[in-house]
């Protein structure tokens, strides 16, 4: 799609020029649109989501801010 | 009669009002003015009738009533009030949780026809979470487990309950040295009905602490749990839309309304409502077709998994019947009204009650029992058609309706946020460090009278978005927000300040998240969660930029929401009224010296653009004690910027 940029005010530095929205126009039609689960599509692959996507609980070695910290 | 321009923003209440006033049918606002002027002893927090001596008052302008019969001060009253409407909350979540915990455990064993695990995924998740065994077991084997260790968490006598690993390291070894570390779901909620009984705990501090461990045990436990079966059984939301307000009610079909807060049999209505032998049935009857809609809770369920329109949020429920467009309205618990049926009575409308622990005098009660729970959906969607021909000519339905998104789960957000490969929180992180969003907030809750109707949220909420605070939503608020044309991805532009706009219009997101129904707040506290894990936004909730609300609150459940997410760090400010302002001790406790004890407290300030404001200035204070308030005014560095940002 076309990006477009549009003009606005940004707190303290006056006019800036600002991505636009990327979405297109119009209202979803398809009903499995946005079913992103859905495409996974076996256990394995949901492990591995799960270790990544969700690596804050389900990784065994997450990064960020308590990684540092000894288990509560 | 109450005028509903006065006492509402939304248009459909003003129509309806008049149309009930010359019905001859009563509402809520008409019997609000009969109870004006409110009891002041009660409304402050300072009458007792714990026991047969009372009622008790205090008088609270210093007079010589200071002390119950007992010798209970101001405190003591006003705490025991306050912790018992914990209790009430937090059992109504956790009894809800331990329903769907049945439901769902009855599902796996394969003893509940129409039940099936929908979401492995999430199954798996919790799983993880309650350390069951995955290895090649099946969806079923590994849902009974599961479902077996949720169940028991609600009679957990010892240790504590296995969602407080969840939190953030630093909150959950605060929750331990202060001895609030929930044990068990029920146990913290007996606890408190047994200290707060004539003669037990009597030092405020001591009585708040324990209204803390019941109220983390609904958050992080109760509440939780239900939010978290629901989407193994039902599916976890994905974003999808739907339209709200009076104006999905269709003249010429089956109107049924689906109204209360579990959606355990909501969902098999869907189902039973697109059967062929249902709609040829309602075609007989003269009908174009069965129209579901939600209201309340419920509604949202039913909204977040299948798009299905919401009619209205709780202080709709008795105009929704004033249509007399309604065939049926069928309720389940929590935040009905007791007067729908006597609405109903100048209606066609059937009140069908579906729960044991919620009848009603004048409803028709077809029972829901999850053994069987398909030929009770269909004997209620049955009895709502054959009702279709008893449609008087006396029909007003509102045109108001509007478009919204809603479905933001926690995980659907951190997938938006980054897709299969890089899910991550970490855009939402860097955009407010970099001051493009400035804060985060939960504006949550219920309608009450005691405000104009729909007012505090959307004004709050536009307050908010307006300064760059992108807003999670759940319960009436999130209705009442979508109404107003907040949660569509275009509000961003037309509302939101330019960076939260910025990012919403790069995602694609509206500026204000549905999340769900009021269980589902368990999903803001897992979010917050993710931002801090995710890392640069300090180490626990209390040092994020973030805030609560519920500026038109009235439910027990929504003090023990407010009160779960300051025990979890967040500043939560109420609105309305706020049940302990007669003890000055009690007050201060919870909206000064909480923070330095748990990092969160508690705020009120009746007016919700003031009260957003003061959202802001927490959320600015965080900002700066994070070392992040100067990124907001950052544009491109040069080196004698940089060395003036130093110069600080
Ligand atoms: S518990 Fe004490 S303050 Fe309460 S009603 Fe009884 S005597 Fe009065």
């Amino acid at each position: 799609m076309e990006y477009k940029t549009e003009e606005k005010e940004a707190f303290g530095r006056g006019k800036v020029k600002v991505l636009g929205a990327t979405f297109e126009e119009g209202k979803p039609e398809d009903v499995k649109m946005g079913k992103w689960r859905e495409k996974m599509t076996n256990r394995k692959e949901m492990l591995k989501y799960i270790e990544t996507g969700e690596r804050y609980w389900y990784s065994k070695d997450w990064y960020g801010s308590e990684k540092r910290k000894k288990p509560a | 009669m109450a005028d509903g321009k006065l006492v509402s923003i939304d248009k459909t209440v003003e129509v309806l009002l008049d149309k009930m006033e010359k019905d001859g049918v009563e509402s809520c606002w008409d019997r609000h003015l009969q109870q004006e002027p409110r009891c002041q002893y009660g409304d402050l927090g300072l009458c007792c009738r714990h026991c047969g001596q009372g009622p008790c008052q205090i008088d609270p302008f210093g007079g010589e009533q200071q002390k119950g019969v007992c010798g209970a001060t101001a405190e003591t009253i006003a705490a025991r009030h306050f912790i018992r409407m914990i209790a009430g909350g937090a059992a109504a979540h956790s009894d809800h949780g331990r329903g769907v915990a049945e439901v769902f455990l009855a599902a796996a064993k394969g003893e509940a026809k129409g039940y099936e695990i929908k979401d492995e995924q999430k199954l798996l998740t919790m799983a993880m979470d309650f350390g069951v065994e995955i290895g090649d077991k099946s969806i079923e084997e590994i849902a009974v487990e599961v479902g077996e260790i949720a169940l028991a968490q609600f009679g957990q006598q010892e240790g504590e309950l296995k969602y407080i690993k969840k939190a953030p390291l630093k909150r959950q070894e605060l929750w331990h040295k202060l001895g609030v570390t929930p044990r068990g779901v029920d146990r913290e909620i007996v606890e408190i009905m047994h200290r707060t009984h004539i003669g037990v705990d009597n030092d405020y501090k001591n009585l708040l602490l324990q209204g803390t461990r019941a109220a983390i045990g609904d958050g992080w436990g109760g509440s939780m749990i239900a939010t978290d079966l629901q989407d193994a059984l039902f599916g976890t939301p994905y974003p999808v839309l739907g339209r709200v307000n009076l104006g999905v009610l269709k003249e010429d079909e089956v109107n049924i309304i689906i109204h209360g807060h579990e959606p355990l049999l909501s969902e098999l209505i869907v189902v039973v409502s697109q059967e062929k032998e249902m709609l040829d049935l309602a075609t007989s009857k003269g009908a174009q077709g069965i129209n579901l809609v939600g209201m309340c809770c419920t509604g949202n369920e039913i909204l977040m998994r299948h798009g299905i329109p919401v009619a209205g949020d709780f202080l709709q429920q008795e105009i929704a019947i004033a249509t007399g467009a309604a065939e049926a309205v069928v309720v389940d618990i929590q935040c009905i009204m007791p007067s729908l049926p006597s609405v109903a009575d100048c209606y066609h409308t059937k009140v069908i009650s579906t729960s044991p622990k919620a009848k009603f005098p004048g409803a028709t009660h077809i029972e829901f029992d999850e053994h069987n729970a398909l030929n009770s959906a269909k004997e209620i969607v049955k009895t709502a058609i054959n009702n279709f021909p008893n449609r008087s000519r006396n029909v007003n339905i509102p045109k108001e309706s509007v478009d919204l998104i809603a479905g933001f789960s926690y995980e659907t957000i951190n997938y938006l946020l980054g897709g299969m490969f890089r899910a991550s929180c970490r855009p939402l992180n860097d955009n407010i460090i970099n001051g493009r969003i400035r804060g985060i907030a939960g504006v949550v809750g219920c309608n009450s009278v005691r405000t104009r109707h729909g007012e505090g949220h959307v004004e709050m909420v536009k307050e908010l978005i307006k300064n760059d605070v992108i807003v999670l939503q759940t319960g009436c608020s999130a209705i009442d927000c979508a109404k107003a044309g907040l949660m569509v991805p275009e509000a961003a532009g037309k509302y939101a300040g330019s960076g939260l706009a910025e990012v919403c219009e790069t995602v694609g997101i509206p500026p204000v998240l549905h999340m769900g129904s009021c269980v589902d707040n368990a999903r803001i506290l897992i979010a917050a969660t993710a931002v801090i894990k995710e890392g640069g936004l300090g180490d626990d909730i209390s040092e994020m930029p973030v805030a609560g609300a519920a500026p038109e609150w009235m439910s027990e459940k929504a003090i023990s929401i407010g009160h779960y997410f300051v025990a979890s760090g967040v500043y939560t400010v109420f609105g309305a009224n706020f049940p302990t302002l007669g003890s000055k001790k009690l007050t201060k406790h919870l909206f000064e010296e909480l923070e330095e004890q748990i990092g969160g407290m508690w705020g009120f300030e009746p007016d919700p653009v003031k009260a957003a404001q003061l959202m802001i200035k927490h959320i600015d204070k965080k900002r700066k004690a994070l070392g992040i308030d100067k990124t907001r005014e950052r544009v491109l560095y040069d080196m004698a910027m940089r060395r003036e940002l130093e110069a600080v």
